[in-house]
Order: structure tokens, then sequence, then C-alpha cells
């Protein structure tokens, strides 16, 4: 929470003070819109194989130091470029583009909350699904009230130690953990993910301590995503996460208990993959953001029938 | 000790009591949750909403 002066903005740039008045810069105003397929959320559970109507604003509460949308999440307004499209005008183009989904992502949607909330609102009267592609770095009360109109949240879990949010992101990891809390409990959908940063979180200990922390707090249905880091914005000195470390990853997010584990930002044969944590069965093949076969039937594994968490229609 | 003294002393704790148990009752209740206003003009520059069907170049 950062104190906002009169006539000065905020850490994230896009909320000012006027007057005494707390306002919003970015509030109809997206950088980006684009439809992108679910699966480079990354999603994997969640509608499959569709698109979903993706946006974001300028600005992030967040300064992480490898961001890779650094340049519209760490932008000025002032600086920037926008198209004018009220929530009205976003849902009407969802509707027409055929996407079941609106994204709202790419900075973070806390920042245009305001923006998220009434558009997301908006699109449930029409039967547009809400998912949020955030680091959840947020208070309570606020997500409790937009995770009304959320269908699936995908969120990072960047680190287990408030050192790690401190240094790398500017933030601090208790109300992350609390949010991530928070949604499993709200019922919305959730997906983890985690980038794996060389020599910063890639010890099998810390990767060990988050997969436990997911599992005692998130439960073992609830995928996990491990990303390959590359060298970024101002984290250039360190070079991408190798294949091997990915991979170990997995094993030690398997080994823990989870059931749903994946790598992403590479390519693998299986770390793609959905299987059914009972029988083992290959149930959604996948390459790069490409679903290229399904065969899950009414949520459930066609083998064993074991039900397999996500969203699939 | 006199009565007098006891009575500021037992005032005296008591008070440091009530304004310690509210200082924390305002430190433990939620933060008060304000919706931004929006504003009328974009303070950077429009684009037009064209170019909008490909897939973004962005992460996420």
């Amino acid at each position: 929470m950062c104190l906002i002066a009169p006539g000065q903005s905020g850490d994230c740039r896009v909320r000012i003070n006027i007057d005494g008045v707390l306002r919003t810069v970015v509030y109809g105003f997206p950088c980006s819109i684009n439809p992108d397929p679910v699966e480079k959320k990354p999603f994997f559970h969640f509608l499959p194989g569709t698109k979903t109507l993706s946006l974001a604003t300028v600005g992030c509460n967040l300064h992480c130091k490898n961001c890779q949308n650094w340049e519209i999440s760490q932008a000025n307004p002032e600086d920037s470029q926008a198209y004018f499209c009220p929530p009205e005008k976003l849902v009407e183009m969802a509707k027409n583009s055929a996407c079941p989904s609106l994204a709202y992502t790419y900075t973070d949607p806390v920042v245009y909350y305001e923006y998220t909330y009434d558009t997301a609102k908006l699109a449930r009267q029409s039967n547009i699904r809400n998912i949020l592609i955030t680091a959840a770095y947020i208070n309570q009360q606020p997500w409790k009230q937009l995770l009304k109109y959320t269908d699936a949240a995908r969120i990072d879990l960047k680190g287990m130690t408030d050192d790690f949010y401190i240094q790398v992101t500017s933030g601090t990891l208790k109300p992350v953990l609390d949010a991530l809390i928070l949604t499993k409990a709200s019922g919305v959908h959730l997906e983890v993910i985690n980038l794996v940063i060389p020599t910063l979180n890639d010890k099998p200990e810390q990767l060990r301590r988050l997969c436990r922390w997911v599992k005692e707090n998130l439960g073992s249905e609830t995928p996990l995503h491990f990303s390959r880091f590359f060298p970024q914005y101002k984290m250039r000195n360190l070079p991408p996460t190798s294949a091997e470390t990915l991979d170990m990853a997995r094993e030690i997010a398997m080994s823990e208990g989870l059931n749903y584990v994946y790598i992403g930002n590479i390519s693998s044969n299986v770390g793609q993959n959905t299987y059914c944590p009972s029988c083992k069965r290959l149930l959604i093949e996948r390459s790069g953001y490409t679903v290229l076969q399904n065969i899950i039937k009414d949520g459930c594994c066609p083998d064993c029938s074991k039900q397999i968490y996500g969203v699939w229609k | 000790m006199t009565r007098r003294k006891f009575i500021q002393k037992v005032i005296e704790a008591l008070s440091a009591v009530i304004i310690g148990t509210c200082w924390l009752a305002k430190k433990a209740s939620p933060r008060r949750f304000v919706r931004a206003l929006r504003v009328k003009k974009y303070p950077g520059s429009l684009k037009p909403l064209d170019n909008i069907e490909k897939q973004s170049k962005w992460s996420g």
C-alpha cells in the first residue's frame, strides 16, 4: 500500500490523488487487446483450445527486475498509447470474436481494478467468463469483491520468502499467500505459476518448500506451472533456466504429491501434457499453445472415470 | 502511598490500557477500500481500435 500525496501518482503510476480524490487514469484505456490461446496465459485446465480476448492497461504495483512486459508494466501513462474501449465495448468485442472469455492480463488487473471489476460484472451478464492473470499483490477486501465475478485465476507465486519478494519484485510475500488461499476457498478455478530463476529460487529445497505449501494450502489438484526464465529488463546477468532444472522442479512437485505439474516457456515432451493422476492415461496432448488432442469426457478420465480438476465447458 | 496517589496511578494505568486497546483495534481493523474514480481524458495518446485480431506479443 502506498500513500499518495495530492497531485502525485502511486507506485503503479496510474492511480493519482487529485484534490484528495483517488483517480485511475487507465479506466477504459487498454494499451493492448488481443485474442490469445488460453494456453498462453497459461491455463491448462480451463476451456482448453479456446481463445480468450486479452487486455491490459499500462502500470503495475510490482517492479519485478525480470519483468517480461516491462515496456507496458513500468510505463508512464503520459508516454503510452492506448485504445478507448469502455467495458460495454470489450464485452461486445469478446462476443463478436467468438471468445468465450475475457483475460485481464499482461500487466496486472489489480492495478486497473475498477476497469476489470466493471467489465467482469458486465461480461458475466453476457455469459462471457472472466479470467485474471495476476501476481495477486492485493488486500483481501478488494480481492474478495473481484473474485465474485471471476471464473478463473492464474496467480504467480514468485518465491517463498519475503527476501525474494522484496529484492526481486519490490513486494512482500504474505498478501500473495493470503490471496491464493482466499481464491481457492472462494471456489474460483485456480492455477499457480512459478518462474524458476537460476541462483535465486531454483534450489531443490526452495522448490520443495513451494510445492509443499501449494499442496497443504491449495490442494494436490491445483495445477502448478514452472516457467523458464529468460534474461530481461534489469536482470540480464543471469542465464536462462536450463531444461534439467525445470524437469527437476516438476519431479519434486510430483514427488510431493501434486497431480498436475507443467513446465512452460520451453518445448517439452511430457511437461506440457495432462495425464490422469489415477491411471496415468494421456488426457490432453499439447504442443506450444496448441491442443493436439483432448479426450477428457464430461470432466473425467475416459478410462478410470477419475474427475479431472478444471472447467471443461 | 496516599489514597489520592493510588487513585491517580489506577487512572493512569487504565488510561494506558484503553489507549493501547484502541490503537490495537485500529491497527487490526481492515483498511478502508476506496474505489478510484475514472478520468475523462487519457494522459497519453489514443490509437484507433484496429489491428487487434493478432495474438499479442506480450507474455501472459
